[in-house]
């Protein structure tokens, strides 16, 4: 087996040059659909940090005894638990915001990052440098997330985190609550992070 | 084909431990979901009678107010909530269960009204889909409070109980302002609502006089 | 409790509540693929067919099994597996009674599995309390919403191809974006013009 990436590069791979949702574009429903709160989009991360991590760590403990030809529908499997027990506990604990995430909790299970990890690296890689990669990669979209939350909040709602930042006279751009905004800061923070790294994309770390 | 069947019985395996997981997860959360759909229906009964309950109130605290203060009846197949002042046996007003559609999905809501039926005391809505920051914001307290107080009666000919207008159009006191940029959820809130209230007052009204 | 009219709905499922410029789903592969108007066309043609009958077919199974058995905390499973089978089936028939559209659309095929706006279709189904009907309506509304609107925005990006000059930075997946904010910030226009009730 060639040898592998030192566990920090590993981490910092997924938050910066192989960034899920800005380089690989990936997992972007969701990323637009809770931004416009940034409480929501916290809970979202939360949310995804935790299945990421549990399912890269799963699929990698299992890698030696899941045959090839369902591994696939193993990681649903996997992947669609662990949501589900998510979505029990933001339920139990956190009603109201369960309320206003509505099934973009459960869409957790089609974003394709996660699904993308198990694949690309989890099903190959022993479990504790899945699990960095898992959580490098989750921290890497959650960070994405909450700069967009920090746009569309205060210029769509006047708030953050429902505490008031913009001044009484603000009129509120309400096109950033709505699809809209979401597609021109998400393709705005696109394009800002190709001019930094104009090379194309690394493609899949492999191992 | 042993390979077809190593696959099968680790597929089963595998969906046999997760499907355990998932349901123990369930089974110790249920008692915590179930009481926090009570509480919250408990708080927004209060809510909508006018009933004061301090903000960083106990969910204890909530339970027991509401224990003191409201009954519910069964009025055929719908459950109406008396609510009573201080002394326990004046009747502060009743509330009922409102809903329908809405743009994107079903909009659920309670409603207050006093004791004789003529004017609405509160409303809430408990659950809907409606868009955030526009048909959303029928949770907004502005929104909420212009209810307060308005006079209620049955549906005569055209004449509805009351209108959503457009923000600074209004100009008659059953006119309330609608929400700006969600005239879709307005004119379904409008149209739920007055059917709901017209239908509280013509069938069940009787029936609940009846038991005073 | 929902009374709408499924014919209304499906309208509605294409304009104003389009799945995909409304309700963010269905992006990723619409990122990749709109390139090319071909490929575009054979995929928007499958997920309409998949999503109807994943739709109709998820309904079924929540209303007549799931619920009565008490287990409607294991939809999200359900429904994922029901549409990974179905994905596979129609896998199955493409390759056997038309090869080449198989050999079009290739890996896009199988992809359709984790497109998210067919799950999210079937959830909507649930959490709007839709029936047989509408559960048909909405989702085959709902797959030529998508199918449109990723026509319309690869036939934009092709003409950008051609004739624009863009900023190095804003070429593919930036420009994709901004240009499905514009198409989505046009069909908030239709918004106004159904009622839903």
């Amino acid at each position: 087996m060639p040898n592998l990436p030192q566990k920090k590069e590993i981490f910092l791979t997924g938050l910066w040059k192989d960034n899920p949702v800005l380089r690989q574009i990936l997992g972007i429903c969701s990323t637009l659909a809770v931004t416009n709160l940034m409480v929501n989009t916290l809970v979202m991360d939360a949310g995804l940090i935790f299945t990421v991590c549990m399912s890269s760590l799963t699929v990698s403990l299992l890698r030696h005894y899941t045959p090839m030809r369902i591994r696939m529908m193993v990681q649903t499997l996997i992947i669609a638990s662990y949501v589900i027990i998510v979505d029990i506990l933001i339920k139990a604990y956190l009603p109201e915001i369960s309320e206003a995430l509505g099934p973009y909790v459960a869409l957790i299970i089609t974003n394709c990052i996660i699904m993308g990890r198990c694949e690309a690296f989890a099903r190959n890689n022993p479990p504790v440098a899945s699990l960095i990669d898992g959580l490098g990669m989750s921290v890497g979209y959650s960070l994405v997330l909450i700069v967009i939350a920090f746009v569309r909040e205060p210029l769509g709602f006047g708030t953050l985190m429902g505490i008031r930042v913009m001044s009484e006279g603000f009129v509120q751009w309400t096109v950033m609550i709505m699809a809209p905004g979401a597609f021109f800061t998400l393709g705005i923070l696109v394009w800002i992070m190709k001019y930094f790294l104009p090379n194309t994309k690394t493609g899949e770390e492999k191992t | 084909m042993t390979k077809q069947l190593q696959s099968v019985v680790y597929m089963f395996l595998i969906s046999l431990f997760f499907a355990s997981l998932v349901s123990a997860v369930k089974y110790l959360s249920e008692e915590r979901i179930a009481s926090n759909q009570a509480i919250k229906l408990q708080r927004i009964v209060l809510k909508v009678l006018d009933i004061p309950v301090g903000k960083n109130i106990s969910e204890d605290r909530i339970s027991s107010l509401f224990t003191e203060r409201v009954k519910d009846i069964q009025v055929g197949e719908k459950t109406l909530y008396v609510g009573y002042e201080e002394d326990g046996r004046t009747i502060k007003g009743y509330a009922f269960p409102v809903g329908g559609p809405g743009f994107w999905g079903p909009i659920h809501g309670m409603v207050g009204v006093n004791p004789e039926a003529t004017k609405l005391l509160g409303i809430a809505f408990t659950k809907h889909s409606e868009t955030p920051g526009l048909g959303g914001r029928i949770t907004e307290d502005w929104f909420l409070t212009q209810f307060k107080g308005l006079p209620i009666h049955p549906i005569e000919g055209d004449q509805k109980i009351f209108y959503l207008k457009p923000a600074g159009t209004t100009t008659a006191a059953n006119e309330l302002d609608a929400i700006t940029g969600a005239t879709n959820t307005s004119s379904a809130v409008e149209a739920f609502l007055n059917k709901d209230l017209d239908h509280f007052l013509i069938k069940l009204w009787r029936s609940v006089e009846d038991r005073k | 409790m929902n009374a709408i009219n499924p014919l209304t709905l499906f309208f509605a499922a294409i304009f104003t509540n389009n799945i995909l410029l409304t309700n963010f789903l269905g992006l990723c592969p619409f990122l990749s693929i709109s390139k090319e108007k071909k490929s575009a066309m054979g995929m928007g043609a499958a997920v309409v067919f998949v999503m109807a009958s994943t739709t109709v077919l998820n309904n079924l199974i929540y209303y007549k099994l799931l619920l009565p058995l008490g287990l409607e905390y294991f939809r999200y499973i359900v429904f994922i597996v029901v549409i990974a089978a179905f994905v596979q089936l129609v896998e199955m028939m493409v390759e056997r009674f038309f090869p080449p559209l198989y050999y079009v659309l290739g890996i896009f095929l199988p992809l359709i599995t984790v497109n998210c706006a067919i799950f999210g279709a079937s959830l909507f189904m649930v959490i709007r309390g839709y029936d047989l009907m509408q559960s048909l309506a909405y989702g085959a509304g709902s797959g030529i919403g998508w199918w449109m609107a990723i026509m319309a925005v690869s036939t934009i990006r092709e003409k950008l191809q051609k004739s624009a000059n863009l900023p190095k930075g804003l070429e593919g997946p930036a420009i994709t974006l901004i240009i499905t904010g514009l198409l989505s910030l046009a069909f908030l226009a239709f918004s106004g013009m159904i009622r839903v009730q």
